[in-house]
């Protein structure tokens, strides 16, 4: 494990998505106790107050401080992303898993029904969830976690397959291992690496998605600091106070580009060429 | 006969060393090496993986890796100063007066143009024809590889066109540009027994009528001594023996050489010399092996065993052989029910007629070891607890385990080592070890010595007849080369395309009667010189 | 390509559509919406109300509901909107025809761009070029396409004053004016699709170059100018086609949002207004119609590739 990490720091890639994570899991954790000020104190005086020593990036629309709804907003975006991705994965590493080792028949009409979910595109799923099972980042946070699914389930299944075809599986196949233990021991250390890779990509997705959701009045609910969100409600000021706008997507840009360089990292750190 | 090397050569390397940058240091793949190459004269570089035989190969081509040093020496071709070419003056060396040919066709062709397309292009870039010229004289270069209707050829694309076929496409374009040299890369490696003895036959004929002069790289130095008028032995980027091939073949001064030498296998030289017990282990009758299944829109597949009966003895060596697709894996599969088979299996007193009736007494006693090193362990567990599992499975003490590894002749400290720590010898046996761990009574060898150098194959089995004379383990041998399993095997069995044709004693395998397929086998795999 | 396998692809659309129908139809019942209380209003008496739904059928169970509407879907009617007592069918024709321009457009400029861009890219491998444009494109697949679109409209509309900033013009009435509308949803589009295709045909060429055809076609002394067109562009450029066909769904899916913003009427923005009106028929209408697109592009980009590359077998 610390050897997988140190090989993750080497990689440029690695070493900037880990770093920028950390700064991110620390604005998770300690957000609302850092924000400079009340995320929520409206100052009528203060609106649209450009960036500067009163407020660093501004005041919004209400005169509240940007740098802090920013630092707190970044609880409601990012874990709940990281939630519905975990979700998506894990119901689809199982779907994956027993397509693959069921295989034949069952393993056919599995993936032809996982390709027809497919056909429906992931934020038109999430929108339809969204809208039958009510407004709220809860719903957005499954509807995403539902739409993740198939894909997740078809990237379980070509890793469990190609992982299934290698000798050492046949061997223990062979040997009459029974079949608990080879999808354990046997198949699941091999399988995580590369859906670990995935599902790292897919946290990127999944806080695009949020995001996106909440900008389209569907997930987080206002007064909320949901990033998304703020850019909505930001939209109709953009002549009078642009910080208001890009300060958050910038927020939403760089979450999304840590989690994707985390991945590639990974991807070069759990590649076994890499390790002699 | 001597073997001076010519006065004005074609190809002359004059003590070329070559380094590779790489994180810690350099490493010398090529050192101080010297080799001369005459008009019409065939010379042979043989090496094991890692000796610098194909880098020297790149560095003659001018197509070195970026991070290649080259640290001294001349390369000349006919006086002409191949080091000192610019990018323009080596296009017109390149394909013009050296032609290439590649050790596997199916990939050094582009899949997506059509086979005609590729002599064409050549000719009309080295020999300044139109389009409508090009295309008769590449007409004519196909047809001068002994391939039938050219025309109909020339419209294929690669994937429409056998190994031989392709092979002979690039052996084409390589001489219709009439050039001084031709490197030839392993260029039987890739192709079944047969097709790559009928390549050799026609190597040697547009050599005849052509009188080019080659180098020809190999790791197989029984091939070499034949096809070469003299021999270069490489091994760690240095030359360390050269001459004619009976020389170096029946007197090698070097003891690099003689070990090479004393690995080649010889169809005569036998290694096991007792004679096989009565009792029979394992008895298939009637055995195939089906794979895939019916679907809609699509026919059944064919089945990869076609009825295949043979009986094993106790202590046996049966040897089975065939091309690829003759179905010699897929019987492994059967017997070790990783694949679905009708018909029926008999062993440990019992007759099974499915997979699922394996049980674990079946399952201790035939036990399996695969082709490839790098994929049949685990990369994920520790030497030891791949050799825990059958110990676990089948009763034994983990503190069998270096008992175990000492029997393979591996230290015990292997035991906490990961898979991707040891070399492709070693793999192997820790894969055998996990074998015999079972104390099985019969061993399956589904081609294990295919993806290792030749001293490492001798050194596997003779490890095998080792592990038998302490055993009496019985094995199942599966292999392409006819060569090899002459010196072991008590009996041999001759597959083609899925059906058993041939099983006779090792002795009587090159009997008259044996069958036609074998015989043509025999004939592509000529003994080595001596 | 045999017969057999094309009917296999058009049985697997088919069965796309099914299943698709088959969810969108599920999550719609769940909607928490009475849907004759949405078309007479809060204050219908229970009768009226008992009425519309007898002649709706929202008695009937619900896979015979789902029935009539599938039959009745297959025929082309989708119903009445709930919002404007329009027949939804042609008016979701209407809209697809006007994203379809939008994403069709989008793609062209797309292939004109990361195509190129890729290539570019693979050939300046570990250089400079390609690192930089490695790294915007890191950028254009991290920001979603609200982000991208805003800051286009930042830049492009309100500081430069370059564009319109929103609404849309048939391309009949005014083309040029049409057009200008189409640039910031277009390019806003294909910046997360140039981003993701370019580091695709990026990683497909060097592969390609890494290949041993390409080392025999240079080592038989091709020019290097035929090794790239003809040897390297050919191999590198098939899997686009692919790649292309599976970005489909983003495509569509980012319609949605750009559709919103610059308040263009095709069917993403269709489908919001149809979502938070709780307009049912419309919702199933244009998922549906959304879903048939995916599976028919994705199915025509099958066939072209199975044009285009002899090396696939149909078996």
């Amino acid at each position: 494990m610390t050897d997988l990490l140190r090989r993750l720091l080497r990689t440029p890639q690695g070493a900037i998505g880990s770093a920028l994570l950390v700064l991110l899991a620390l604005l998770c954790l300690l957000g609302p106790e850092l924000a400079p000020r009340d995320p929520e104190a409206i100052d009528f005086l203060g609106r649209f107050r450009p960036p500067g020593a009163q407020n660093w990036l501004g005041a919004d629309q209400l005169g509240r401080d940007v740098l802090s709804r920013l630092m707190t907003g970044a609880r409601s975006t990012i874990p709940l992303a990281l939630l519905a991705t975990l979700l998506g994965t894990l119901a689809g590493a199982v779907i994956g898993t027993l397509s693959a080792y069921l295989g034949g028949r069952w393993d056919e009409a599995i993936m032809r029904n996982v390709d027809a979910v497919m056909a429906i595109p992931g934020l038109l799923l999430a929108l339809l969830l969204v809208s039958s099972l009510g407004k709220g980042s809860l719903n957005a946070t499954l509807a995403i976690a539902i739409a993740f699914t198939p894909g997740m389930a078809r990237v379980t299944r070509s890793v469990a397959l190609n992982v299934r075809a290698q000798d050492y599986v046949k061997a223990a196949l062979a040997r009459g291992e029974r079949a608990s233990f080879i999808v354990l021991r046997e198949m699941l250390p091999n399988v995580v690496g590369p859906v670990v890779v995935e599902t790292t990509i897919r946290v990127a997705f999944a806080v695009m998605l949020f995001a996106t959701l909440s900008f389209l009045g569907l997930g987080a609910q206002p007064p909320a600091p949901e990033w998304g969100l703020m850019v909505a409600e930001a939209r109709r000021f953009v002549h009078q106070a642009p910080w208001i706008i890009l300060a958050p997507a910038l927020a939403i840009g760089v979450t999304a580009i840590a989690f994707n360089l985390l991945g590639d990292g990974l991807r070069d750190a759990l590649n076994p060429r890499d390790e002699r | 006969m001597t073997a001076a090397p010519p006065a004005s050569p074609v190809l002359a390397i004059e003590n070329y060393s070559l380094d590779y940058t790489l994180r810690h240091g350099t490493a010398r793949v090529l050192d101080g090496v010297n080799l001369a190459i005459g008009k019409g004269e065939v010379v042979g570089l043989v090496g094991e993986s890692g000796s610098g035989k194909s880098s020297l190969a790149w560095a003659i081509m001018r197509h070195l890796p970026r991070n290649a040093v080259e640290a001294s020496g001349r390369l000349s071709l006919g006086g002409l100063d191949l080091r000192g070419l610019d990018a323009k003056g080596l296009q017109a060396v390149r394909g013009k007066r050296i032609g290439m040919v590649f050790q596997d066709p199916s990939t050094a062709l582009n899949p997506t143009l059509r086979l005609g397309e590729q002599v064409i292009e050549v000719l009309m870039r080295h020999r300044g024809l139109g389009r409508a010229e090009a295309r008769d004289a590449a007409e004519a270069a196909l047809a001068e590889v002994e391939l039938r209707n050219p025309t109909a050829l020339m419209r294929r694309y690669p994937h429409e066109a056998s190994g031989g076929e392709k092979q002979r496409v690039v052996i084409a374009t390589a001489f219709a540009t009439a050039p001084e040299l031709i490197l030839f890369d392993e260029p039987t490696t890739a192709l079944d027994v047969i097709t790559g003895a009928r390549i050799l036959e026609l190597f040697a004929r547009l050599r005849e009528r052509t009188g080019v002069a080659a180098l020809y790289i190999s790791h197989d130095l029984g091939l070499v001594s034949r096809v070469a008028d003299r021999v270069s032995v490489l091994r760690q980027g240095r030359i360390v023996e050269e001459g004619a091939p009976e020389a170096v073949f029946l007197d090698p001064r070097h003891d690099y050489t003689r070990r090479l030498v004393a690995a080649v296998p010889r169809p005569h030289r036998r290694l096991v010399d007792d004679a096989a017990g009565g009792d029979t282990v394992l008895a298939a009758n009637g055995l195939s092996v089906r794979y895939g299944r019916r679907r809609l829109f699509r026919p059944p597949p064919p089945p990869a065993t076609k009825a295949v009966s043979l009986e094993v003895r106790a202590g046996e060596i049966l040897g089975v052989v065939g091309e690829s697709g003759s179905g010699k894996s897929s019987l492994a599969r059967g017997l070790t029910g990783l694949a679905e088979f009708d018909g029926g299996i008999h062993a440990t007193g019992r007759r099974l007629d499915h997979a699922r009736q394996m049980d674990k007494a079946y399952r201790r006693a035939v036990q399996i070891v695969f082709q490839h090193p790098d994929s049949s362990l685990n990369p994920r567990m520790r030497i030891g607890d791949i050799l825990a599992r059958p110990l676990k499975l089948y009763g034994g003490a983990l503190s069998d385990i270096p008992a175990l590894l000492e029997q393979v002749r591996l230290p015990a400290d292997y035991a906490r080592k990961y898979p991707h720590q040891l070399s492709g010898g070693e793999k192997q046996r820790v894969a055998i070890a996990r074998a015999f761990a079972a104390r099985p009574s019969l061993v399956i060898c589904d081609e294990i010595t295919a993806a290792l150098d030749v001293s490492v194959q001798a050194q596997v089995v003779e490890l095998l007849l080792a592990l038998r004379r302490q055993h009496g383990t019985a094995y199942l041998f599966i292999t392409h080369d006819l060569n090899l399993i002459r010196q072991i095997a008590h009996r041999i069995a001759v597959m083609q395309q899925g059906e058993l044709v041939d099983l006779r004693d090792a002795a009587a395998i090159d009997a008259p009667d044996a069958h036609p397929y074998t015989r043509a086998l025999i004939a592509a795999s000529p003994a080595p010189v001596g | 390509m045999s017969t057999g396998w094309l009917l296999r692809r058009l049985f697997l659309v088919a069965y796309t559509v099914l299943v698709v129908s088959v969810l969108v139809f599920a999550i719609t019942q769940v909607l928490p919406a009475d849907a004759a209380v949405t078309l007479l209003g809060e204050n219908a008496t229970p009768e009226a109300l008992a009425a519309v739904r007898d002649r709706l059928g929202l008695n009937d169970p619900i896979w015979l509901q789902y029935w009539h509407w599938l039959t009745a879907a297959l025929t082309g009617d989708f119903g009445h909107s709930m919002r404007t007592g329009q027949p939804v069918a042609p008016m979701m024709l209407t809209a697809l025809s006007r994203s379809l321009l939008l994403a069709l457009l989008s793609i062209l400029l797309m292939l004109a761009v990361a195509v190129p861009l890729g290539l570019w890219a693979a050939l300046r491998q570990g250089k400079a070029a390609d690192l930089v444009t490695g790294f915007i494109s890191y950028i254009g697949v991290s920001l979603p396409e609200f982000v991208t679109a805003t800051l286009l409209l930042i830049v492009l509309a309100d500081w430069l004053q370059w564009l319109p900033a929103t609404g849309y013009v048939p391309p009949g009435e005014d083309f040029w004016d049409s057009m200008a509308h189409l640039v910031l949803p277009v390019l806003t589009v294909s910046v997360i699709m140039v981003a993701h295709v370019s580091r695709m045909v990026r990683s497909e060429t060097i592969d390609v170059l890494h290949s041993d055809y390409i080392r025999a076609a240079r080592l038989k002394g091709l020019a290097p100018r035929s090794v790239l067109l003809r040897h390297v562009l050919r191999n590198a450029l098939l899997p686009v086609i692919t790649i292309v066909a599976l970005d489909v769904g983003y495509l569509l899916g980012g319609i949605i949002v750009v559709e919103e913003i610059f308040a263009l009427p095709g069917i993403g923005r269709q489908l919001i207004v149809a979502i938070t009106a709780r307009d049912l028929p419309a919702i199933q209408a244009g998922a549906l119609v959304m879903a048939v697109t995916y599976a028919v592009a994705s199915t025509l980009a099958d066939i072209a590739y199975a044009l285009l590359d002899r090396r696939i077998r149909y078996d």
